[in-house]
Parts: C-alpha cells; structure tokens; sequence
C-alpha cells in the first residue's frame, strides 16, 4: 500500500470518530443551559428544638437529645410564582430518616420550618439535613443525637 | 458473605418508618392571590425594591404600575410609603 493510500486511510478512519466527538460536546452544552435557574435562593439554614410563629429558630442547637422534635428553618430570597423547597434529613452513612417538600410562591425574603419527630427517640449519632430548591442542592447543615 | 449475612446487616440498621414530619411558612401557595406590601425604607428604589422582591430591578416598572395611584414620579418614593407588590 503506498504512503497516500494509507493516509487516506487513516484519515478516513479518524474523520467520523472526530465528528461524533465533536457533537456529543455540543450536545451536553445544550442540555445545560436548557436547565432554568431558580429565582428562589436558600440565605441560611438553621437547626434547633423549637422555633417562633416567624418560623424562626428560638433555641438554636447542632446536638439534640433522643426525644426531641428536629427543627430546620430554612430562610430563603427571591421570587417565584412557584418553588418546590425540600429537606432530606440522612443519618450516618446516608441512611435516608425523612424527605419532605413545601410548595411557595414568595414575593420576596421568605422562611420555612421543617420539622421531624421520632415517638420512639431517635439514635444516636451524626444526621445530616440538605435542602434543595427545586430539585438542586442548595445548603446543607450536620447535626448529631446524643444522651 | 451470604445472603444471610446481608440480611443481618439490614437489619442492624435503625428503622426510622415511624418518624414524623411537617412543616410550615409564611411565604403564599402558589396561585394564592397576593396582597403583598413593602414599606419604604430610606434610600430605596423602585429598582432596588424590585431586586429584593422579584429579583429583578428590571421589574421596577411593575411596581410603578400597581402604584400609580400614590407614585407621580417613578424617581421618587419616600421613606414610609406602603406600595403593592403584584404577583411575579
């Protein structure tokens, strides 16, 4: 096989390998700037055992006793005709204890409280409570239960 | 490890079906009409109201328009005031 001929057949076999590339980067591009940013962000999130009727903490804490009832106020700002706020409380290793989500429609600074029980006391040992706003990670707070 | 052993491991792990949750916030439902008002404060904007509620000084215009009736002049507001805030 001559030297052209062999060229010719690398590059014939390198040409569509590059195109693919080339389009998959493009592609991934596009998925991410179709993601819509929320107008809701999360300020501070702050844990205790109880909280005032602004569902603002009163007694704020990071180590709670078995029996208590877990307080998260999530303080938030910005607008929006509709934001999905979720709390994933975790213990340990990411064992999942509890989710839940609120639904709000601020038009401006805004806090919201969440709150998780165990009738029977909860474990000890190191929990974890993440916020999302409209399915992305926003804050996160660590916390432990001790005697 | 057999399929017992996995079975042991899952076991040791807490049960947290029982635990209860809730939650409550002063911010609206969405679709809820809105009776939303700011008080100005010294120094404030239309502009600069309109970054704090919508997140958008561009929006400043909305807040002009639900407020005709108590603003002339879209430069100035004074402190005191009570605007309507319209919904996003």
């Amino acid at each position: 096989m001559s030297r052209l001929s062999r060229l010719s057949l690398v590059l014939f076999l390198l040409i569509p390998v590059l195109a693919a590339s080339c389009g998959k980067k493009t592609q991934d591009t596009t998925v991410q700037t179709q993601q819509p940013a929320s107008k809701v962000a999360v300020t501070t999130v702050e844990l205790g055992r109880s909280v005032g009727a602004d569902g603002r903490i009163t007694d704020r804490v990071d180590a709670f006793k078995p029996t208590d009832v877990i307080y998260a106020s999530v303080s938030t700002t910005g607008a929006s005709a509709s934001s999905v706020l979720r709390a994933r409380w975790t213990f340990q290793d990411g064992q999942l204890v509890d989710q839940s989500e609120r639904t709000i429609a601020p038009s401006g600074d805004a806090v919201t409280e969440f709150h998780i029980s165990k009738p029977d006391g909860w474990p000890t040992g190191k929990y974890k409570v993440e916020v999302f706003v409209d399915g992305n990670s926003s804050q996160s707070r660590d916390f432990e239960v001790k005697r | 490890m057999g399929i017992f052993d996995l079975f042991k491991k899952d076991k040791s792990k807490p049960d947290f079906s029982n635990v209860q949750s809730g939650s409550s916030t002063n911010a609206p439902p969405p679709g809820a009409p809105t009776t939303n008002t700011y008080v100005v404060k010294a120094g404030d904007s239309l502009s600069k109201i309109a970054k704090v509620v919508y997140g958008d000084v561009t929006a400043w215009r909305k807040i002009y328009e639900a407020n005709r009736d108590i603003i002339k002049n879209p430069d100035l507001i004074h402190p005191g005031q009570v605007l309507k805030i319209p919904a996003a």
